[in-house]
């Protein structure tokens, strides 16, 4: 009772003018400051102020797609640390990996970044299920399941690009097999169908050393040029179009009314 | 008050009131000619520097030529497996000849195991099966084992050059450059 | 006891006996019309989306592991690091199947009584992000975190022996979530297993929502009123992608033969598999005569298979069968969903003549590199 005006130290500290500067609708309380936290945050008005009550259940969204996106996040950080001691070269590599494992602290850094993508491809699936189950891609939603099939496969492309660099014999028979399909692509792979209509004379313009395999290995067999491609795939390019497709699956989501649900 | 906006605008400028230095149609195709000419050389040609930077001039590979020992060195009917780790290619002797076969798998490029007992290929990747003249038999591989230029050098050794290769689909094991008579 | 159990299990489990199993029993679980309805309904089967049968397919998964795990064989394949995501795929895939059907069932009793789905609130009671769903979802991501943390610790991450390029392991997989895509390779030409189907499958999975102009069911789970579409998906989703990966992982052992779960990975097992070309049963054990030299005439009778199944087919169905149909969707989607709808049946249709008749390729030209 004698504490009624007393303020508790987090009280305090939401009024604090440092707080107040960060979230400006401080301790969110009232309705409305509530509304205001999500309004303000850069990172929490993905989401709108409100939304329907049955976008809240589990049972309705799994949580398939959030957890996605934390994983995303989750294997960025921690591929960025795996870079730290990882280098994509034939010599270094595979001892490279054991080291990270028996040469540095608490090191399940690796299984933390494997694991995770295997995790990721599930609950990537398990989403589009969802979305499929509850019939979340009908109109206005088309586009966006679009690029959500897009996301998926870019996060399996993602998964096996990762899957060269410990350079071990699943790391390199898993590409030989997926870069030969390659080979086979009509017209641009050069024991594909229509490839040796591609020729000026009794020269053939599309043969081992340049076709799109010879593109992806950067050379006519795995070895050193492949494993540096896959890497920098792995790294950078395909990270970099997947986080644009993401942008707009996110935007999408907004703007094409938040989440689905019955009429 | 629809009537106002239902009007038209004034009709497009009238010859009185033209302007000397107004794009006229032509002068508008032209600059728009130029424009798509510029863009669609900017474009493709970036796009073709791009292509191209993924193809290098020179690759740092291994020695596509490798001296296989003698003629006499092989028994006939029979499999020889040593310069597959190294070179990937079976030497291989029949009845009459002697063929360089290649190790990678017609199908998706894994590498086959020689099977004695059974006196087959097979590849485990899918389960392609060849015999031992390299002629595909069972699984999905669509054809036959690629074969190697063999010939023999001046110093009596077998010479393999995996530059160049006989497909059998082609008519190209009739090649007198595919295989050595014995 | 267990033995024969064991037998009987490695016996179904052949892909010859499940994948027709599959296929004959999914329009009697997913009954895409009304006679099919009326047999599921007749015999029981719509109990599987109920409590009971949720216990009964979580019973008979966890038996199967169970089970395999103090089988000496089927140990060795469970225990490996990187089969440990398909463990967790089957249970997850079921649970979520089961719940989606669960719930389904709950609101097709509710639309046909005229309420509204059990999903539906009224709009303008929405709720708070903050912190109704900030909340759940940190605490969904404290969960998860803390079980991928508990997985890394237990589980090591494989890494075998360092890359030989002479040396193909036996039997030789790519990563799990293409194994569905490496067992289409056994039955097509890699150009169309492994280039044209897996791009149909992206544009066809994109193409969807234009394609399946069906507007109820829009938010909500729900069965009925979408059933032919949810048929077809769910067939290609079960079977043809998610089982193809469970045989490939767990049935497929040394030189791609086929294994029992139970079965001892024997690299010696024999199995014949003499695969003939149509050409080479027309013109040699049909007719008795060589390969014509003209290629085109060798294969004519293959081009002529090919283009009555992709072209003439869906002209006759247009115009008798799925006649309704057709005129409700017109031709651009009707071309688009035959295209895709044929070419996914195209793989059971080709897995059957593979097994039946030991049949190779419909066209079959090397020269070209153009098989089918």
């Amino acid at each position: 009772m004698e504490n009624k005006n007393k303020k508790s130290f987090l009280e305090r500290m939401g009024e604090s003018q440092v707080w107040k500067s960060i979230i400006r609708s401080g301790v969110p309380r009232s309705r409305r400051q509530r509304m205001q936290a999500i309004l303000g945050s850069v990172f929490l008005h993905l989401h709108p102020a409100r939304i329907p009550k049955h976008a809240v259940k589990i049972g309705y969204t799994w949580c398939m797609g959030g957890l996605s996106f934390f994983l995303f996040i989750v294997l960025t950080i921690t591929g960025l640390l795996l870079m730290f001691y990882y280098r994509p070269t034939v010599e270094y590599a595979y001892t490279d990996i054991i080291d990270m494992a028996e040469q540095v602290p608490l090191g399940i850094m690796r299984e933390l970044h494997r694991w995770g993508a295997h995790a990721m491809v599930l609950t990537v699936w398990l989403h589009m299920l969802r979305v499929f189950m509850t019939g979340s891609y009908k109109p206005p939603r088309e586009f966006n399941w679009g690029v959500g099939v897009l996301l998926m496969t870019l996060t399996m492309f993602l998964s096996f690009t990762g899957y060269l660099l410990p350079w071990d014999q699943l790391a390199i028979w898993a590409i030989t097999v997926g870069t030969n399909m390659a080979r086979a692509h009509p017209f641009i792979g050069h024991e594909g169908p229509g490839a040796s209509l591609l020729a000026i004379g009794d020269i053939n313009l599309v043969h081992a050393g340049s076709d799109v395999r010879f593109a992806l290995l950067g050379g006519r067999f795995v070895g050193e040029a492949s494993l540096l491609r896959f890497y920098v795939l792995h790294c950078i390019g395909v990270p970099f179009i997947t986080m644009i497709l993401m942008a707009v699956h996110f935007w999408r989501i907004r703007k094409d009314g938040g989440i689905s649900g019955p009429l | 008050m629809t009537e106002d906006i239902k009007t038209t605008p004034p009709a497009s400028v009238t010859p009185a009131e033209k302007d000397d230095n107004a794009l006229g149609r032509r002068g508008f195709f032209r600059w728009m000619t130029v424009g798509w000419i510029a863009f669609s050389a900017a474009t493709g040609g970036f796009f073709t520097v791009i292509v191209r930077f993924l193809f290098p001039n020179v690759l740092f590979e291994p020695p596509q030529t490798f001296k296989a020992g003698f003629p006499n060195d092989y028994a006939s009917n029979f499999v020889d497996t040593r310069y597959k780790k190294k070179f990937n290619v079976w030497m291989v002797r029949d009845e009459e000849s002697i063929f360089a076969l290649s190790t990678v798998c017609t199908h998706l490029g894994c590498t086959p195991n020689w099977l004695g007992t059974e006196n087959k290929f097979k590849c485990p990747c899918h389960g392609s099966g060849f015999r031992m003249t390299g002629i595909n038999f069972e699984g999905p591989a669509p054809r036959p084992l690629e074969r190697y230029k063999i010939s023999v050098a001046t110093d009596g050794q077998i010479l393999v050059d995996k530059t160049k290769s006989f497909k059998w689909e082609k008519g190209e094991w009739e090649n007198a450059e595919s295989f050595l008579k014995v | 006891m267990l033995q024969t159990i064991k037998d009987i299990i490695d016996i179904l489990s052949a892909p010859t006996v499940s994948f027709t199993f599959l296929t004959v029993a999914f329009p009697f679980v997913f009954p895409p019309t009304d006679w099919f309805e009326k047999i599921h309904r007749k015999f029981g089967i719509w109990r599987l989306w109920t409590k009971p049968g949720f216990y009964g397919g979580m019973f008979a998964i966890t038996f199967f592991f169970v089970v395999g795990y103090f089988d000496p064989n089927f140990h060795v394949t469970l225990t490996k690091a990187d089969n440990f995501p398909i463990i967790l795929m089957i249970y997850s895939m079921f649970i979520t199947i089961w719940w989606s059907m669960y719930q389904a069932y709950l609101n097709d009793e509710r639309l046909e009584n005229g309420l509204k789905p059990n999903e539906y609130n009224d709009p303008d009671d929405k709720v708070l992000v903050w912190p109704d769903l900030v909340y759940i979802e940190f605490i969904a991501l404290i969960l998860f975190m803390v079980f991928l943390i508990v997985w890394s610790i237990l589980v090591a991450a494989p890494l075998e022996e360092p890359a030989n390029p002479a040396a193909t392991p036996n039997p030789s997989k790519a990563p799990w979530y293409f194994l569905g895509l490496q067992e289409m390779l056994v039955y097509f030409d890699p150009w169309i297993a492994g280039i044209v189907f897996p791009m149909f499958i992206i544009i066809g999975m994109m193409a969807i929502p234009y394609m399946d102009i069906n507007k109820k069911g829009d938010g909500y789970y729900s069965f009925k009123e979408r059933r032919i579409g949810m048929f077809i998906f769910m067939y290609g989703w079960l079977v043809l992608w998610l089982f193809l990966i469970v045989i490939g992982t767990f049935f497929r052992g040394p030189n791609w033969n086929f294994f029992g779960p139970f079965e001892y990975w024997d690299a010696h097992k024999v199995v014949p598999l003499n695969n003939v070309n149509l050409s080479e049963y027309i013109w040699v054990k049909t007719l008795g005569t060589g390969l014509p030299a003209n290629i085109l005439i060798r294969e004519g009778i293959g081009f002529l298979v090919l283009v009555a199944y992709m072209g003439i087919l869906p002209i006759l169905l247009a115009k008798s069968w799925l006649k309704n149909y057709f005129q409700e969707i017109g031709p651009v989607r009707y071309t688009f969903i035959m295209l895709f709808g044929l070419s996914m049946l195209a793989l059971p249709i080709k897995m059957y003549m593979r097994w039946l008749f030991n049949l190779k390729y419909i066209i079959a030209i090397p020269e070209w590199f153009f098989n089918i």
